[in-house]
């Protein structure tokens, strides 16, 4: 996919750029505010990366900008201003999705597909993956046609691998999304609500939908 | 330490000394004056009296008797031993009877008063001065007769008075003057030292006290109150040095650790595999500094308050969830997780602070108590109105003394050396507490006597009760 990437920081840029192309993205690089604007407008970009201070213009104005414009391509921040208050600002601009630095490679990388992946979804009532069905009006999980109970945040946390189903996951992106924490827990508490999950949709089966990805987090996948 | 006699005069206290000596004269004056008028004035005015009856009586003697008999009276009362002295004279002021040959002055067509001054002979033939005050006056058909009396004693009286008044104004002005240079002397000396201990303070000695005394004066108050800044400056300076000292050997130790991967893995022939491993290690410490320092600047952005946007904070739905969140991973590691928690528990807040401090506790607990141990989060409005939102452990617990320490940042006990860590989590707990104007409790927790455990209960101020929406 195309990816646009507004980054001020050489070294930074350079280094995300490779990243991006080693995860088969072709990358456009702007080096401050106004030329990254310019080109998003032009665009049919997949996906922007924007650095929330930029020289010209700043990360926030151009999304609000993209957004006024009518230009709806995901954007996701990166600051390293990750308080409460400047996530929410983001977010309330029109960025879709918000990633403080420092941040790992793979994290950003998974979040660049996710965004990828969940644009112009269109509002679904059943997810499936393999043999594994979600009804999110009954909010009912089937595996291979026998009913799983689950309680609501074992829901939540399924819908959202369902829905980014084929895409890793990373740990934070759950913690943000299905717990909307904004914290680094020091204990693996999202591994055992992940072992958990899985044991009550993966256990009886033949066939594993819940990978771990070593290093980098979870996926889901028939 | 011996003020200047300059500097005492200018000192606040030696006007206000001299202000008050002012006012001090000034009474003592209008008293003596008073005194003065009710005392010789009423000699005076007793005088005058009598005179007038000496006269009237001399005057009806006059009226019955005619020349005749006034010639009598006089010669017979001005022979009499007393103050009284009478003259009597004809028309014209040659004198006829009387204690003086002469009249100092004729009368007019009405009696007047009359003052003035006499040689007095006593009986030993010895003369005095003295003052008179009498009245003087033409009776029917043209006879002057005046009747006066000896001031003597009222003069020497007044005269006293008058000395006595001097005396006293002099004296009150010398004490006061006196008194306001002492007691500013006093003020200056105590200031002095207060001044002596800020200066000692200046030039780096922070353990410098100001003295005190058991008065309780109020520079003594004053004294205490600065000694009670110091303590705090010098407890503040300490924990910033601390701190520094913490960070500079907590990155040190991490640094060398990346900086010998780094180095190891480059003395050695390349090695895809090798490479690979120190590589790895070195991300991690990479990581483990970028998270303290992440701490390090949310600690200190909590701390200097700014700009939060506080609002109505659910607290129940914030433990349950956090419960429900950090239960399967207490289960895990073979611990009980119990929660007790209240409904309908609000504060007003930030709920993303309120969230980490709380989680904080529940990550202590959980790293600090041994497996087959007991966790338990509580939330509950106590009787004083505040909400408490507690972790209680049956770990090892902290020693009652080292309780008020660990909050500081960067303490870690030595027992908890072996665990990871770089000892910011309370001290995000203490700092978002302070925020909200609640506090931080340690206190015994679920153990027994001999290992009390720990409850570590962050209170927080209750929210109003939400108005009705309608």
């Amino acid at each position: 996919m195309r990816v646009l990437l507004v980054e001020d920081d050489a070294d930074m840029a350079e280094s995300l750029r490779s990243s991006l192309k080693d995860d088969d993205h072709e990358v456009e690089l702007a080096s401050d505010g106004e030329a990254g604007e310019e080109l998003a407008l032009n665009g049919g970009y997949d996906v922007i990366v924007l650095d929330r201070m930029l020289p010209k213009k700043q990360g926030v104005s151009i999304v609000r900008e993209l957004r006024q414009r009518g230009v709806s391509t995901p954007v996701l921040i990166l600051s390293a201003l990750h308080d409460e208050d400047h996530r929410v600002e983001g977010l309330n601009a029109g960025a879709n999705d918000y990633l403080g630095k420092p941040f790992s490679t793979r994290e950003l990388l998974a979040r660049v597909r996710a965004l990828w992946h969940g644009r112009d979804r269109e509002p679904q009532t059943k997810l499936q993956v393999g043999g594994l069905e979600m009804d999110l009006l009954a909010r009912t999980v089937k595996r291979e046609g026998k009913k799983v109970d689950l309680q609501p945040r074992e829901f939540r946390l399924l819908e959202y691998l369902m829905r980014n189903a084929g895409q890793t996951v990373t740990r934070k992106m759950l913690l943000e999304n299905v717990w909307d924490y904004h914290f680094d827990p020091q204990t693996n508490v999202i591994d055992v609500h992940i072992s958990r999950l899985r044991s009550k949709i993966d256990r009886d089966f033949a066939q594993t939908l819940l990978h771990t990805v070593r290093g980098a987090g979870y996926r889901l996948e028939a | 330490m011996r003020p200047r006699l300059e500097a005492l005069l200018r000192t606040t206290t030696f006007r206000l000394a001299l202000v008050q000596a002012g006012v001090v004269l000034s009474f003592v004056v209008a008293l003596l004056a008073y005194v003065y008028i009710a005392t010789a004035g009423q000699l005076i005015r007793d005088s005058d009296q009598a005179v007038d009856q000496e006269y009237l009586s001399l005057e009806r003697a006059y009226a019955e008797g005619g020349m005749r008999r006034l010639n009598q009276e006089v010669i017979e009362r001005a022979a009499r031993q007393g103050p009284m002295l009478y003259v009597l004279a004809n028309a014209d002021g040659t004198v006829v009877a009387g204690d003086f040959q002469h009249l100092g002055k004729l009368p007019g067509e009405t009696p007047e008063r009359t003052d003035f001054g006499f040689d007095r002979i006593d009986d030993a033939g010895a003369v005095t001065r003295g003052r008179a005050r009498g009245r003087l006056g033409r009776l029917l058909n043209g006879p002057i007769l005046m009747v006066a009396r000896d001031l003597g004693d009222s003069a020497v009286i007044a005269g006293r008075i008058t000395r006595v008044l001097w005396t006293v104004a002099i004296l009150g002005l010398v004490l006061s003057v006196a008194s306001g240079l002492i007691a500013s002397w006093q003020a200056a000396r105590r200031a002095e030292a207060l001044s002596t201990t800020a200066r000692d303070v200046m030039a780096g000695d922070l353990s410098r006290r100001a003295p005190t005394r058991a008065g309780g004066d109020e520079f003594d108050a004053l004294a205490a109150d600065i000694n009670g800044m110091l303590d705090r400056l010098e407890q503040l300076v300490q924990t910033t040095r601390t701190a520094g000292d913490a960070i500079a050997h907590d990155l040190r130790s991490p640094l060398t650790r990346f900086r010998q991967k780094l180095e190891a893995a480059l003395e050695e022939p390349p090695d895809t595999e090798n490479d690979r491993e120190a590589l790895k290690k070195a991300l991690i410490e990479a990581d483990n500094l970028l998270d303290m320092f992440a701490k390090v600047l949310r600690v200190a952005r909590v701390e200097s308050a700014g700009n939060w946007r506080f609002e109505q904070v659910d607290v129940t739905d914030i433990v349950r969830e956090l419960a429900e969140f950090y239960q399967p991973a207490a289960e895990e590691i073979g611990l009980t997780f119990g929660s007790q928690i209240d409904e309908g528990l609000a504060v007003r807040g930030d709920r993303g602070l309120v969230t980490q401090a709380l989680s904080n506790l529940i990550e202590n607990a959980l790293k600090y108590t041994p497996i087959g141990g007991r966790i338990e989060v509580r939330a509950s409005k106590r009787r004083d109105g505040r909400i408490e939102l507690a972790v209680l452990d049956n770990g090892p617990g902290v020693p009652p003394d080292e309780r008020d320490r660990v909050m500081e940042r960067f303490v870690r006990l030595e027992t908890a050396r072996s665990t990871p860590g770089v000892g910011l989590g309370l001290s995000l707990v203490v700092a978002v507490a302070r925020l909200h104007k609640g506090g931080l409790q340690l206190r015994d927790g679920l153990g027994d006597a001999g290992r009390p455990g720990l409850t570590a209960a962050l209170l927080l101020p209750a929210a109003e009760p939400a108005r009705a929406m309608f």
